[in-house]
């Protein structure tokens, strides 16, 4: 190798095996490797998604071939066809994935709609009545966050576990009805547990598909109205 | 096919909306089945494989970010990666990112590459500028999921040769992109 630094030689050796990956050439533990590398080190995931990108160009050259049909009807029997069962446990993979919370952080309000409630079936039905509970977190999100909703008395209880931002800054809660702008749901105070009781009247505008958001705003609040900060977490209501 | 109605349908999707997934299915998966045939070059193997990839997508719709990649590139690179993964457990290679990589190429300039910028020219432009039989090496790799020892057999080369016209080939085209 002439690379004259190590540095320069393992940056040339990234840029490669990232592009060996999308290229495809790569053995089985190999990939393993590299996937476990991307999900620990941004700039070489980076590498890899540029890769992806440029090289997808080639995509061109796959001729669309219709699929039978039987093969949509077995994908929908994979995923929707699960015997509802009082056992069941309330997703709690789903919940507890903090994989899920990043890459959340720098979302705008807007995008929310777009990035969808990556927690939908947040809060589906859990069994037995027993409260949900998540934890958020991420890398680069300023706080921590433990979320615990209760479907029975509509207690949502969302506490920053800690606070990293050396600026103060509040938890806002939002609900999104479709196209319509967020409506406020109040400010979480920075530290403790911060719980939100939903008005009776508030609570009509919880629907199935409803969104609820969490951002992070300046003290006291955004001074817009509307979201102005990161949004660290959202989750789609159902069958409140 | 047009993108934003894709990310759309994406979007929706990341909601479980299963009307906007049986709409992604129908507009996406010809792309996405041809991806399976043209590497798996097994139709059985193919269906199964194209099952799991839009289990893939239904569970993961909410992580396409429509500012980093196309939806349909990232739809494609599912589908690439399940089928190359398939491919290799079923035909196994020789394991080589932690040997040394031979890449000594003076004409490149590390320095520059390490700042990632918008891309200057398209993969084509610079694909040009490759020798014509490691530009197509570097395509039928991707398009077809060959492995190295494939290539190496069908370009009637050493083994190493081939890893080293790739990885020279891939530097050559980073440092193109980015001219």
């Amino acid at each position: 190798m002439t690379a004259s630094t190590p540095d320069k030689g393992d940056f040339r050796r990234d840029e490669v095996i990232a592009g060996e990956y999308v290229l495809g050439v790569l053995s089985a533990d190999d990939r393993r490797k590299v996937e476990a590398r991307l999900a620990s080190d941004r700039n070489f995931a980076a590498m890899v998604t540029r890769w992806q990108n440029n090289l997808s160009t080639f995509d061109e050259a796959y001729d669309p071939v219709a699929p039978p049909a039987r093969i949509f009807a077995a994908i929908e029997r994979r995923l929707f066809e699960t015997a509802p069962s009082p056992a069941a446990p309330a997703r709690p993979g789903l919940w507890q994935s903090l994989a899920l919370w990043r890459g959340l952080a720098l979302a705008s309000l807007a995008a929310v709609a777009m990035m969808g409630a990556s927690m939908a079936g947040l809060f589906a039905p859990p069994s037995g009545g027993r409260p949900l509970v998540a934890e958020m977190a991420g890398k680069g999100i300023s706080v921590d966050l433990v979320a615990r909703f209760d479907r029975g008395t509509g207690h949502l209880l969302v506490t920053p576990v800690a606070a990293r931002q050396a600026e103060e800054k509040s938890l806002e809660l939002w609900l999104i009805n479709g196209d319509n702008p967020a409506i406020s749901l109040g400010v979480l105070p920075q530290s403790g547990e911060g719980e939100i009781i939903i008005a009776p009247a508030m609570r009509g505008k919880f629907a199935p598909g409803s969104v609820l958001a969490v951002s992070v705003e300046p003290s006291g609040g955004s001074p817009t109205g509307s979201a102005t900060g990161p949004i660290i977490a959202l989750g789609k209501a159902r069958d409140l | 096919m047009i993108d934003e109605e894709i990310s759309g349908l994406l979007g929706r999707v990341s909601l479980r909306d299963q009307a906007a997934f049986a709409e992604l299915y129908r507009q996406t998966s010809p792309k996405l089945f041809a991806i399976c045939l043209r590497i798996l070059r097994d139709r059985g193997e193919a269906e199964e494989a194209l099952q799991e990839i839009y289990v893939r997508i239904w569970q993961h719709a909410e992580r396409f970010s429509a500012g980093q990649s196309t939806p349909m590139a990232w739809l494609a690179a599912i589908a690439r990666n399940r089928a190359i993964d398939l491919i290799r457990a079923r035909k196994p290679v020789a394991n080589a990112i932690d040997e040394a990589y031979d890449l000594a190429d003076p004409a490149a300039d590390p320095e520059k590459s390490a700042v990632v910028r918008a891309e200057g020219r398209r993969i084509d432009t610079c694909m040009g500028e490759l020798e014509e039989d490691r530009a197509n090496a570097v395509r039928r790799a991707y398009v077809e999921g060959l492995s190295y020892q494939e290539l190496a057999e069908i370009y009637a080369v050493p083994l190493n040769t081939m890893r080293t016209w790739l990885r020279r080939s891939l530097l050559k085209l980073r440092e193109c992109m980015e001219r």
